[in-house]
């Protein structure tokens, strides 16, 4: 077996910590198998319980394609109580078609996760520890481009990194972020300020995802003034890829918005609500493993010399106040002549920084 | 994916609609392995269709232990069901188990200490089936590893499997039930055949008929024996196992309801090991007459080998208390006894089947 399961297996049973006696349901899909097992053995040697709950695919399958939609609004007794008196969780996405739910309706995912979100809650809020990560599998390596020797590299090098000294740098570079006011983003088509005042960060290091590698704050809502073009990458959601969006704020709010492809369906989900044309996030890359977009948002926003912002729904735990049915993260470029100013001061540029 | 197997597709309404009968807003628990998916799929899709819940629990090994897991658990947690687990178990309003395994040799690298303790563990889930308080049954969906332990190509075998699963369960019932009367009415039965003639009393006693609901393949009636009736001598010409030991040409002699005498051609320590785990594990528990004619030949696999035609089972160990068997055992293991060649079974002295045919 590829040692690097191994280590990976134990990093992720870091992410939660499991105490004696927990019970720490493992979710994912046949072909983890080799990462489950591990995982299922690591957590045993800690004494802690393993629930192994296989599915074919993470969006419930056959389940929420065919079930009455009172079935999937409702969920029976037995998995709530599942949910609820989980003390922890380790989700693989294992995927052997990262398109296996393509056919099943938007309204019908949407029933589910909404059944789902609820009982999740002291997940959603930090009260209970747990971690989504990949076990890569060939689709998933497809998605990303790459052949699969080619991406479990590029995986466990974002996974297998010394996450203890990745925290300390990051926590040093948070306490800047934390004192200051205001942060100007500079770079290609882009110059946008925005406020963090009265908001503490938080830095992503053994915590809810893995690979983490982000420090991350809620904006104040009504700050955020200019414009930002993601130029140099698409921005990917549920599925889709939008290129070369431009979005311009006024007193926080998106005034103008184009993109150069699939530009309905940005204008769409800006119309989500009225919080979707408000910032809820504000993340800056942080892991030194992941040095390429991969088109996976839990990959590309960790990318070391990166910021992203997102559209739609902020963290309540660190502040936040916008609500939104959608949260999208948008990665931009700094390596290419960009820079990060915190209260007029230079304190990244080119994506190194100059604290 | 090609197009499913139209035999996957009856087998499931086999299972949801006469094994089960599965009604609106129940929760049934799913415990099932990766390869079954053909079945899983339409199960969940035929327990929808009648507005119950389909709880999957499905894992690499069977729901509720996790073999990875228990092999470096503590021990004490890995006797003990999960409470989460526990809570499924007295819940759920119906369990179907669909064994697809990859390797039926999955659990032999345990030691027997951890192994006992998870079929602890599992006994608490099983227990509610046991007691035949919700509906329930064990089956098998058709695998590679399967088919080679019963020495056929899984083509072959998926015509084996599904001949002997896919039958009018009906007419099969009426047949039996017929059988089962004249059993009923009889105090004494004797077996007869190669190195065999052994008695034992059926008084006071009434049977039960499988016949496609508890188990599939279906195709059996069984009773619990009067404990201490049993007299005579037995020789097992089918191949059985112990713990995942071969044991072949089992002989016991049975002295008022007692083996006496045990011998084996091969795997003579398992068997002695068996009958001497506790009291109740040198008495007979169960007899059971096969009648699946879509079962002729010994697949080395109980389940299958127990309905074969023309076929008695005898069980050592624990009796079913819902057919009067008051037999306690941690055991009960079934063994074959082939009867179509030169072997005969008698009611109170009448032969009612002799080389495997009926003359009733």
């Amino acid at each position: 077996m590829d040692p690097r399961i191994q280590a990976y297996a134990r990093v992720l049973v870091d992410c939660v910590d499991p105490q004696p006696g927990w019970q720490v349901s493992i979710r994912s899909q046949p072909p983890g198998r080799p990462l489950i097992e591990e995982v299922a053995r690591e957590l045993a040697r800690r004494g802690a319980r393993a629930l192994v709950r296989l599915s074919f695919d993470s969006a419930g399958g056959t389940f929420t394609r065919v079930a009455p939609m009172e079935l999937i609004e409702n969920p029976c007794d037995i998995e709530l109580h599942e949910i609820a008196n989980t003390d922890s969780y380790i989700a693989i996405l294992a995927p052997e078609n990262t398109r296996a739910a393509a056919d099943i309706p938007a309204e019908r995912l949407g029933a589910r996760q909404a059944a789902l979100r609820k009982p999740h809650m002291p997940f959603l809020t930090d009260q209970k520890p747990w971690v989504g990560c990949y076990f890569p599998t060939a689709a998933a390596a497809q998605d990303a481009g790459l052949p699969l020797p080619a991406f479990e590299d590029f995986l466990y090098g974002a996974v297998l990194i010394d996450w203890h000294e990745l925290r300390d740098r990051m926590e040093r570079i948070a306490e800047h972020f934390d004192r200051a006011e205001t942060v100007r983003i500079v770079g290609v088509e882009t110059d946008l300020t925005f406020s963090l005042a009265g908001r503490q960060g938080k830095v992503d290091a053994l915590a809810a995802n893995m690979p983490g590698g982000e420090i991350f704050y809620s904006p104040v809502e009504d700050s955020a003034e200019g414009v930002i073009s993601y130029l140099e990458y698409p921005a990917c959601y549920l599925e889709h890829e939008v290129g070369g969006v431009r979005l311009r704020f006024e007193g926080g709010r998106i005034v103008e918005a184009s993109a150069t492809s699939d530009e309905e369906f940005l204008l769409g989900a800006l119309d989500t609500d009225e919080g979707a044309r408000r910032l809820g996030e504000f993340g800056i890359g942080c892991n030194p493993g992941i040095q390429r977009h991969m088109r996976n948002t839990l990959f590309d926003e960790k990318m070391e010399g990166t910021i992203h912002l997102a559209i739609g729904t902020g963290f309540p735990q660190i502040g936040g106040l916008n609500e939104s049915a959608i949260h999208w993260d948008m990665v931009k470029e700094l390596r290419n002549g960009g820079r990060i100013e915190l209260d007029g001061k230079v304190v990244q540029e080119n994506g190194v920084w100059a604290l | 994916m090609g197009a499913v197997d139209p035999r996957v597709e009856q087998y499931a309404r086999l299972l949801v609609d006469r094994s089960l009968d599965v009604q609106p807003g129940w929760q049934v628990l799913i415990r099932t392995q990766p390869a079954a998916r053909p079945v899983i799929e339409e199960l969940v899709r035929l327990i929808t269709e009648r507005r119950a819940y389909p709880v999957v629990r499905m894992n690499f090994s069977l729901f509720p232990v996790d073999e990875a897991w228990a092999s470096e658990a503590p021990l004490e947690l890995v006797g003990e069901i999960a409470p989460i687990d526990r809570y499924a178990s007295d819940h759920m309003d119906a369990r179907i188990t669909v064994e697809a395994p990859d390797n039926t040799r999955g659990v032999a690298a345990m030691s027997a200490e951890r192994r006992a303790a998870m079929r602890k563990a599992t006994a608490v889930f099983l227990r509610r089936t046991m007691n035949d308080e919700i509906p329930w049954v064990g089956c098998y969906f058709p695998t590679n590893a399967l088919a080679q332990e019963a020495g056929m190509p899984l083509p072959a075998f998926e015509d084996f499997f599904y001949g002997a699963c896919l039958r009018d369960w009906d007419a099969e019932s009426e047949s039996m039930h017929r059988l089962l009367a004249r059993f009923d009415a009889a105090d004494s039965v004797r077996i007869v055949g190669d190195e065999t003639d052994l008695t034992m009393s059926l008084r006071g006693r009434t049977g039960e008929v499988d016949d496609g609901h508890v188990n599939l393949p279906g195709g059996e009636f069984f009773f619990s024996p009067v404990e201490d009736s049993a007299d005579g001598t037995i020789l097992f010409g089918v191949p059985t196992e112990f713990n995942s030991a071969p044991v072949t040409g089992i002989r016991l002699t049975f002295r008022n309801g007692r083996v006496e005498q045990a011998s084996a051609d091969q795997g003579e320590d398992e068997l002695l090991a068996a009958l001497d785990m506790d009291d109740g594990a040198r008495f007979i528990g169960e007899l059971g007459i096969g009648c699946n004619e879509g079962i002729t030949k010994p697949m080395r696999n109980t389940l299958y080998d127990e309905k074969m035609a023309g076929t008695i089972h005898i069980a050592v160990g624990a009796s079913y208390p819902k057919v009067g068997g008051k037999n306690v055992s941690s055991l009960h293991w079934d063994i074959v006894k082939d009867l179509r060649r030169g072997g005969r079974i008698e009611l109170d002295g009448e032969v009612v089947q002799e080389n495997g045919t009926w003359l009733i």
